[in-house]
């Protein structure tokens, strides 16, 4: 089966995307990585996921994907051991002195989306130096996909979900001139969403987002080997709602049971947490103006996600909640968590952490228990009914 | 003189005679279909026999399947001094074929090791422009064949989409490619053909005190610019607004927490 794999900025984020369905999850160290300001993993973060991934039989891949200038290579190599050491699945490299040395200490392969490969004949070149799985560039089209699997056989990891770059991955340094901060080195600062002026209207080229729910059946048929998130920077909310739609489809894909009731519902649910419009850009054509956005926005976030399920007291029917949102008695919420389907419920009762009932949660953080009949496991998310699975037809 | 060093684009082949004048025989040709933010590209039949001995093909994209296809379809290349390519999916291609081959591997090559690997294959790297004089000089000194971008726009950032279209599109404007945009005063050329948008950052980048390093070959990138002003740098006689990128300034490694 086609593996989902998910990102994780830290350990709670990579517990909860495998919780709610991810088959792997990638990662980034404190060094070396493309997302640095994710909060990321510290060396022992890193032995504790894969101890977490591998005894639910899932896989962690580590990011080591700058591109290195000399000072940045010291210790390379002992991370590098390291992470055989404490047996990571892969590394996702980008510049080929990762490639080498990875190889050299016998860590699995991934390369990198920043070396924006398109052809065959690239990916032949990388698997010559003993790269196993490729990410291949966000512009590759559906018949760039299809050729270069008949091609290669190569193991083909594709972006399905999430913030695209306007450039082609690693051709872009606009950071790096606007803002001193290097781009292929964890630096980005999404300059591509930046205004900029004109002799005339302002220009921008800000991408809309990635959204494959359209195309994961076909992309399954084509071989795509691993279907990819976006979001090393995501919230666990948006992370666990976007996994676990996600494995929803992939699941009733591969048992023929997906309607065009749950491909409608799911598609709402992911843009309603993403906040933003998200399109298949290149896979059957080429993006134009529909696919971009023309107007500086603000992206102002709902309020959806209302809290966070600690514990659950089977004796009693209290649930332990830490707050993410306020929320009232006669609110309309869903459960949503691990292995469950999504619960309606309307909230009768709020008390405090002294056992006092009150009738408002206005505090973020702040832990409130709430008699529900049913189980929740841990993990699972209390949000705003927003959409109702059969009237979205 | 170090003239004999330099690689240069050409936009118009009435510049020859020029450069040539000034010692400059390496011409450096964007080839059509093969480039991407270059207006003027030439197909191979368009290049005088006469210099193609001396003269190099340049494909500056990120190749799809097709481009590789179309690559290989491509007569007389062997006829030519050498190859200067982007996209590593060259690299197999051209494995057997003797003229020279130049990997100008676009923001990569920042460190001696990569380099010293690509150079395995390749009988010369341009190394990125996104470093500093510092690490260039050590790069060059310790490594053989290396080649440097000293001269020209320097490209900030390539994306596959027709940008300048879709905006005007999107706004029902008269198209303008190239388009200058701006913001916190960095100023950006920007120019769009079939295979995609280029934003080049301006002014140009005048590397030239580069030529001080020993090293394999100068490229110079004259699209944008009159030759006549190209030779008015190399004399050292130009007032033309430049600037020197990254070799005077590093950029921000941004770590949180520990960092090596």
């Amino acid at each position: 089966m086609t593996e989902l794999l998910a990102p994780a900025g830290d350990l709670e984020r990579l517990k909860i995307a495998l919780l709610y369905g991810a088959d792997a999850v990638y990662i980034g160290g404190k060094d070396y990585s493309l997302r640095a300001n994710a909060k990321n993993f510290s060396e022992d973060d890193i032995k504790e996921a894969v101890s977490f991934a591998h005894n639910l039989g899932k896989k962690v891949y580590v990011a080591v994907n700058i591109v290195f200038h000399d000072k940045n290579l010291n210790g390379l190599e002992e991370y590098l051991k390291y992470l055989k050491k404490v047996d990571v699945d892969a590394v996702i490299v980008s510049d080929i002195i990762g490639v080498k040395l990875a190889h050299k200490i016998g860590l699995d392969i991934i390369l990198s989306t920043q070396a924006s490969t398109l052809n065959y004949s690239a990916i032949s070149f990388w698997q010559s130096l003993g790269v196993k799985r490729f990410v291949l560039g966000r512009e590759a089209t559906r018949e760039d996909i299809i050729r270069i699997k008949k091609e290669t056989h190569a193991s083909l990891e594709c972006f399905i979900h999430g913030a695209m770059c306007t450039s082609i991955s690693g051709k872009c340094v606009l950071s790096n001139y606007l803002t001193g901060r290097d781009s292929n080195r964890g630096g980005c600062a999404q300059i591509c969403r930046w205004v900029f002026e004109t002799d005339n209207i302002p220009f921008t080229f800000m991408s809309k987002d990635l959204n494959m729910v359209s195309y994961l059946q076909d992309m399954i048929n084509i071989g795509v080997d691993s279907f990819k998130i976006e979001g090393r920077m995501r919230s666990v909310y948006y992370i666990a709602t976007v996994i676990m739609c996600y494995r929803k489809l992939i699941d009733k894909i591969c048992n023929n049971t997906l309607t065009e009731q749950d491909k409608k519902y799911y598609e709402l649910i992911l843009d309603r947490v993403a906040n933003r419009d998200s399109v298949p850009q290149f896979y059957q054509k080429f993006p134009g103006p529909n696919e971009s956005y023309f107007q500086d926005r603000e992206e102002v976030s709902n309020q959806d996600f209302l809290g966070i399920v600690l514990d659950y007291d089977e004796k009693n029917k209290l649930v332990k909640i830490e707050e993410r949102n306020y929320f009232k008695i006669g609110d309309v919420v869903e459960f949503i968590g691990p292995n469950m389907e999504e619960v309606t419920y309307t909230i009768e009762s709020i008390k405090d952490e002294e056992g006092n009932s009150i009738e408002v949660a206005r505090h973020p953080q702040m832990i409130v228990y709430l008699e529900v009949p049913f189980k929740l496991p841990s993990y699972a998310m209390m949000r705003l009914k927003i959409f109702d699975k059969n009237k979205v037809l | 003189m170090k003239n004999n060093k330099i690689l240069i684009t050409i936009n118009d082949l009435n510049d020859i005679k020029d450069l040539k004048e000034l010692g400059i025989e390496k011409f450096v040709f964007p080839l059509k279909n093969f480039c991407v933010g270059i207006p003027n590209t030439f197909l191979i039949s368009e290049i005088p026999f006469d210099i193609r001995s001396s003269s190099y093909l340049y494909l500056n994209r990120v190749l799809d399947n097709e481009g590789i296809d179309n690559f290989k379809l491509l007569k007389d290349i062997e006829n030519f001094k050498g190859i200067i390519f982007d996209d590593l999916g060259i690299i197999p291609l051209i494995k057997d074929f003797k003229f020279e081959k130049i990997l100008y591997l676009s923001h990569f090559n920042t460190n001696k090791e990569s380099i010293k690997i690509y150079l395995e294959y390749v009988d010369s790297v341009i190394i990125s422009s996104d470093i500093t004089r510092e690490e260039t000089e050590d790069i060059v000194t310790s490594l053989p064949n290396v080649s440097l971008f000293v001269l020209g726009y320097p490209m900030a950032m390539n994306s596959r989409r027709l940008l300048i279209n879709n905006y005007a599109t999107f706004h029902h404007l008269e198209k303008e490619n190239p388009l200058v945009i701006k913001n916190s005063n960095q100023e950006f050329l920007i120019y769009e053909n079939e295979y995609g948008t280029c934003f080049y950052h301006k002014p140009i980048f005048n590397g030239l005190s580069l030529r001080n390093l020993d090293c394999k070959y100068y490229f110079i990138s004259s699209s944008f610019l009159d030759i006549k002003d190209v030779i008015s740098l190399l004399n050292g006689e130009s007032k033309m607004e430049t600037d020197e990128g990254f070799l005077n300034k590093e950029t921000i490694y941004k770590l949180k927490g520990e960092s090596k």
